[in-house]
């Protein structure tokens, strides 16, 4: 992009969820908290499209979206904006040392005042920096690490330096996700990579970066007979089910049914892809079932559930092999394992999240998390203290 | 006639070398008045840092920093390794009249981008550092200065970039962690960090996390004067008087208040004695202190840094250039022509007539 280009001011307004949507299919990938049908998924909360216009040689274009969410205080007419991985604007241009984040961030919470929001919180998915899979299968094995940061990463990105750079510069405030998952989404992601010197990779090349028990795991479930299939709207009752024994064994808050049956009305009918749920039956009995999410090259292992029984057929295995093929065929360039803690201590309870992440010969990213911008302190500093509290 | 610093040379060489040990990539710091040392001298113990350094396959000492670009020729003759200056390059004084001799062993500092233009006009091949803005906000560029740069720092030959830290208050770390984000951002070619002012455990955190990066700890207090016990200040006594109450003496004909001795010793106002510069600290207490010195003032008599037998001694009146004029009370031990007695003064605003090293 040329400074030219970069001096024409851009102007923001709200656009249509067709607009919106028309946006995202121009870009290669995006959050799927960033498409229009994310929006009604978060039924407790309004939301609302955004576009960033710039003029061009022929009337105005549309280079930037946003899917915002507004959380209402309780008994007051003030709202968080929150945009989460979001807003979708062109963010590699900040490599450009002349590209202003504040040309972009100006005209949002000018708007988004003026809709009554005492603070913003967005969270550009960019990497800051990356971390392979060998770095983190060192640091768990060797005591004196103990997070991520305790080991210099593989690659810092100029991109996302930049971004953090001039979000300190414009008064946003990291919302730092101190240790394991905070409330927000997660700064640290694990990525399969699944492209290799700007290429695809084939399915053998991805089988070879996985460590030997993965793949000795994937051939036992073909062996076994274990069949992965698409399953149905109907289908998510027995997802459901096997997904809230999950949370029972592992210790974690399940949804409800209701919620994914919400997802599965909104995304679906948006693209092919953008919600898939995946069952792997052997002999007939439901041994794990998973939900696949896909935005362009962007391609998401959401939701999983396994059974405790017929451990040994590896329903996981199988059915995490088949989301990657999946995402293959459908040309992602990312299968993403969403979010890990950023521990290293082989005596945390998450490491064993890491541990089976890293089995994919993957790596681990840390992207340029949440910032906040509060517009009216008073309300800011109140609702800060009182998510504190909660 | 002295005012000396004495120097327990095998405990100070040893804590240097402990020092060194525990700092890799240590950078000595020797500016001002060479903390009391002299820069020569300070300058010929980094060489022998440097090369007992070389000898463990350890990299310290190789650069010298010094304060500014007058300081450069007092230590080049001294030192063999590259000298880096503190003061930030501008193109006027001193900084354009470094001896061609030397020029190659120089590392600027550079803090304005258009200093850099000016200084690579001047000499393409010069060495620098950028230094960043800190929270002190007394020289440096900020993140955007840095990004503005482009192809610039492809010339010449960039070392690194500096970071300059208040004195520790709380954790530094998160501070570091943002500049280095700076540079970053700027996709500097370089991997070096000079820092300043962090502590043992900041260090190994930044080791830890920034192990790409190559870090220059810039020590000079905690270095050449981390072990107190090894140095010892004296002054002599050059005279001593019996005086009654009432007797008139000094400059300014002052009556004794009561019966006593007056002494006069070495050091003055010339070596920095008497001329207290404000010491940083804030407490309640020192300031308390302060108060009753000032009260001390108004009955007539100030502290002075001289101790006999382990007792702070009173001024009999303000230091002279080179001698003081003590006043002992009736009943202290009385001090012989020629004794020497202790001082206890601050390094960095003393000149010692005479070091001396055992």
């Amino acid at each position: 992009m040329s400074s030219r280009q970069l001096a024409q001011p851009l102007t923001l307004r709200a656009v249509t969820p067709a607009e919106h949507l028309a946006f995202i299919r121009t870009q290669p990938s995006a959050s799927f908290l960033q498409v229009p049908a994310w929006g009604p998924v978060k039924s407790e909360w309004q939301h609302e499209s955004l576009g960033w216009f710039r003029p061009g040689a022929d009337g105005e274009e549309m280079v930037g979206a946003a899917l915002v969410l507004y959380r209402q205080l309780p008994k007051v007419k003030r709202y968080l904006a929150y945009l989460p991985e979001g807003p979708v604007i062109d963010w590699a241009s900040f490599t450009d040392p002349d590209a202003r984040l504040g040309d972009w961030l100006d005209p949002l919470s000018a708007y988004l005042k003026k809709k009554g929001a005492f603070g913003i919180r967005i969270g550009p998915p960019v990497v800051t920096r990356r971390w392979s899979a060998a770095q983190i299968k060192e640091g768990v094995s060797d005591p004196a690490v103990r997070r991520l940061d305790d080991i210099a990463p593989l690659e810092r990105t100029p991109t996302g330096a930049a971004i953090v750079s001039q979000l300190h510069e414009l008064g946003w405030q990291p919302q730092a996700a101190e240790g394991g998952f905070a409330a927000g989404q997660p700064q640290y992601n694990f990525h399969v990579p699944l492209t290799v010197d700007g290429r695809a990779k084939t399915e053998d090349e991805v089988l070879k970066s996985m460590n030997q028990l993965w793949r000795r795991n994937i051939k036992k479930a073909a062996k076994a007979g274990v069949e992965v299939t698409r399953g149905t709207r109907d289908d998510l009752a027995a997802f459901h089910e096997l997904y809230v024994h999950t949370a029972e064994r592992d210790h974690f808050t399940p949804r409800p049914l209701s919620y994914f049956q919400k997802m599965w009305d909104s995304l679906t009918p948006e693209e092919d892809d953008r919600f898939v749920l995946h069952l792997a039956r052997h002999e007939g009995d439901l041994v794990a079932a998973t939900i696949s999410i896909r935005v362009g090259q962007h391609a998401w292992y959401s939701y999983g559930a396994s059974s405790t029984e017929k451990r040994d057929v590896r329903g996981s295995n199988a059915v995490q092999w088949e989301m990657i093929r999946s995402a293959l065929a459908a040309g992602a360039t990312v299968y993403d394992m969403r979010g890990i803690t950023d521990t290293l201590d082989a005596d945390d309870p998450h490491v064993g999240l890491i541990q089976f992440k890293v089995g994919t010969g993957g790596e681990a990213v840390e992207y340029v998390g949440e910032w906040d911008l509060p517009i009216n302190r008073p309300i800011y500093a109140a609702f800060q203290l009182y998510m504190k509290r909660r | 006639m002295t005012l000396t610093l004495h120097v327990d040379g095998p405990r100070w060489r040893e804590h240097l070398v402990e020092v060194a040990e525990r700092t890799p990539g240590l950078v000595p710091v020797a500016k001002g008045n060479g903390y009391g040392f002299g820069l020569g001298r300070l300058a010929r113990r980094t060489q022998w840092l440097a090369d007992r350094g070389v000898g463990t396959g350890q990299t310290w000492g190789d650069v010298l920093a010094v304060g500014t670009y007058d300081e450069v020729a007092e230590v080049a003759d001294r030192f063999h390794g590259s000298i880096l200056v503190l003061t930030p390059w501008r193109p006027f004084g001193a900084a354009l009249e470094v001896d061609p001799a030397f020029a190659g062993r120089v590392i600027h500092t550079v803090s304005r981008a258009e200093d850099l233009a000016a200084l690579l006009e001047r000499q393409p091949d010069a060495r620098y550092v950028l230094e960043l803005v800190t929270s002190m906000l007394r020289h440096g560029m900020t993140g955007r200065d840095l990004r503005g740069l482009g192809g610039l720092t492809a010339r010449g030959r960039l070392e690194g970039i500096a970071l300059h830290l208040p004195l520790a208050q709380g954790s530094h770390l998160s501070q570091v962690q943002r500049l280095i984000t700076d540079a970053v951002s700027a996709d500097l070619p370089t991997r070096t960090l000079w820092v300043s002012h962090l502590t043992d455990s900041e260090h190994e955190r930044l080791r830890a996390s920034y192990s790409d990066y190559t870090i220059r700890p810039r020590i000079g207090t905690g270095l050449w004067l981390g072990d107190r016990g090894a140095l010892k200040v004296t002054a002599q006594v050059l005279d001593v008087h019996p005086v009654e109450r009432g007797d008139v003496f000094g400059y300014r004909s002052r009556t004794a208040p009561k019966s006593g001795h007056v002494l006069i010793v070495s050091g003055g106002t010339a070596h920095g004695i008497g001329l207290a510069a404000p010491s940083g600290d804030l407490s309640l207490k020192s300031r308390a202190a302060t108060l009753a010195r000032g009260g001390l003032d108004a009955v007539g008599f100030v502290r002075s840094p001289y101790f006999i037998g382990g007792k702070q001694c009173l001024f009999a009146e303000p230091p002279h250039m080179q001698a003081s004029m003590l006043f002992l009370p009736h009943g202290s031990p009385v001090p012989a022509v020629g004794d020497e007695i202790d001082v206890r003064v601050r390094f960095t605003t003393t000149s010692f007539d005479r070091v001396e090293i055992s």
